[in-house]
């Protein structure tokens, strides 16, 4: 138990700081921001209580915003994210189920495969929810429908990519 | 009773999820004004100290174009400075003796935190209340307007950027003088649009675009773009692409331009409306 809030916990700083050092400063054509921090919710272990994964994304975001000075909106949309992860958890099982247990969810719990729809899945809603709150309009919806997907698949690049080096170590 | 705790502790998830939710919503609408949120000052310091840090190793390895462009700059106020002292007029830099002195203050500063990508882009500067500075300035560089001034703190200042959906300017075309509203509609950070020009004007590409002076913050006449494109859509005015002249990603050195009478003109007018 001490273990994981002291792994988890560095995981959380690592991100934080690879997203607003590195991510933040990343775009390609104005277009897009990759989001890497979200794999922080996306590793947490299978049996996470729920309110406890709630307040855990929620600190999360809020973190991300005192840094980028977007008061609440990655709050909102890795809140909303953690919200739907255990039922998105429970459409992609695996055949025989998830083994409950401590260690947190990664690329080679249950495939390369599985880790992509999984990931796909829930960094598509974070972005959808994200850049639609930024704007707050509906005029230009297919010019933000763009940008949540083009930074979607780099954000899911940039995911995979962190989680092979995480694998590799 | 035992119903209504089996069922809160049932969907005691969905109760955490409403209530995180809608501190975030308050957090995202309930701030009005920028830095208006106590905890976000605190944090504010910190952050800005981080910014401030990379913002320096990141400025280190721009030296050499910096350094080209002031050189740049220089030269262009030589110029204006020969042209001065030879008693030739020079009407683009215009800066108006009132009873009260100058009309208009400048200070000088650097950006620390910028964005480009983001729909609602704001700017860092590393001048604040203490240097003079407050809500409600202009924000300007070599190249053109940058900016106006949202909020500001002891040792720093928040501008809005001219990249941000929220953002609405008074600009003219210099040829003609018509005026229109200018705003950025988000996709690229090169280029803004000016609506409200009318349809019987005529206009080209290529035509400067500047501040109007009738938003009362930003001088007249201070570069904002060229028109790189236009169309004549179904109603009466045109489509006006604008080709900013700043490169807002490379935006370091601004200055910052105070109007001493904006109170006295915003009050008069107040008592019209």
């Amino acid at each position: 138990m001490i273990n994981n809030i002291i792994k988890y916990g560095l995981y959380a700083v690592i991100l934080v700081l690879v997203q607003l050092l590195a991510c933040n400063n990343i775009q390609f054509s104005g277009y897009i921001n990759p989001y890497v921090y979200l794999l922080f919710i996306l590793i947490l272990p299978v049996d996470t209580p729920s309110w406890l994964l709630l307040l855990v994304a929620f600190l999360m975001g809020l973190i991300i915003d005192v840094f980028s000075g977007t008061f609440g909106l990655h709050a909102f949309a890795t809140t909303f994210v953690a919200f739907i992860r255990p039922t998105v958890l429970g459409l992609i099982a695996p055949h025989d189920g998830y083994q409950s247990s401590q260690s947190g969810l990664s690329i080679g719990s249950y495939g390369f495969k599985w880790f992509l729809i999984y990931s796909s899945i829930l960094v598509f809603v974070h972005h959808f929810v994200l850049f639609f709150l930024e704007v707050f309009r509906m005029t230009n919806f297919f010019n933000t429908f763009l940008r949540v997907l083009l930074s979607s698949i780099f954000s899911v690049l940039f995911i995979l990519l962190f989680e092979l080096i995480r694998r590799g170590k | 009773m035992r119903n209504l705790l089996n069922f809160l502790a049932k969907y005691n998830h969905v109760i955490v999820f409403i209530l995180l939710e809608s501190l975030a919503l308050y957090l995202i609408f309930g701030a009005d004004n920028y830095h208006n949120i106590k905890f976000y000052k605190g944090f504010r310091g910190i952050s800005a100290n981080i910014e401030k840090s990379v913002s320096n190793s990141r400025y280190y390895f721009g030296l050499k174009e910096v350094n080209d462009r002031l050189a740049t700059e220089n030269n262009v106020l030589k110029e204006r400075l020969a042209m001065l002292t030879t008693g030739k007029e020079y009407s683009t830099w215009e800066v108006i003796d009132t009873s009260l002195g100058r009309q208009y203050c400048f200070f000088e500063g650097e950006v620390i935190n910028n964005s480009v990508n983001r729909q609602k882009n704001y700017i860092t500067i590393n001048r604040g209340q203490k240097d003079g500075i407050d809500k409600d300035m202009a924000v300007i560089s070599a190249d053109g307007a940058v900016g106006i001034i949202v909020a500001s703190s002891k040792n720093y200042s928040v501008a809005m950027s001219l990249l941000n959906i929220d953002m609405r300017m008074s600009a003219r075309i210099k040829s003609n003088g018509y005026f229109g509203s200018l705003s950025w509609d988000g996709v690229n950070y090169l280029e803004a649009s000016l609506s409200e020009i009318p349809q019987h004007v005529s206009i080209n590409v290529g035509d400067t675009v500047e501040t109007s002076g009738y938003s009362s913050i930003f001088p007249e006449g201070v570069m904002v773009g060229v028109i790189s494109d236009y169309y004549s859509s179904g109603s009466d005015f045109y489509d006006i692409s604008v080709r900013l002249s700043v490169d807002f990603k490379k935006l370091r050195h601004i200055n910052v331009i105070g109007n001493r009478l904006l109170e006295e003109q915003t009050e008069l007018e107040s008592s019209f409306e």
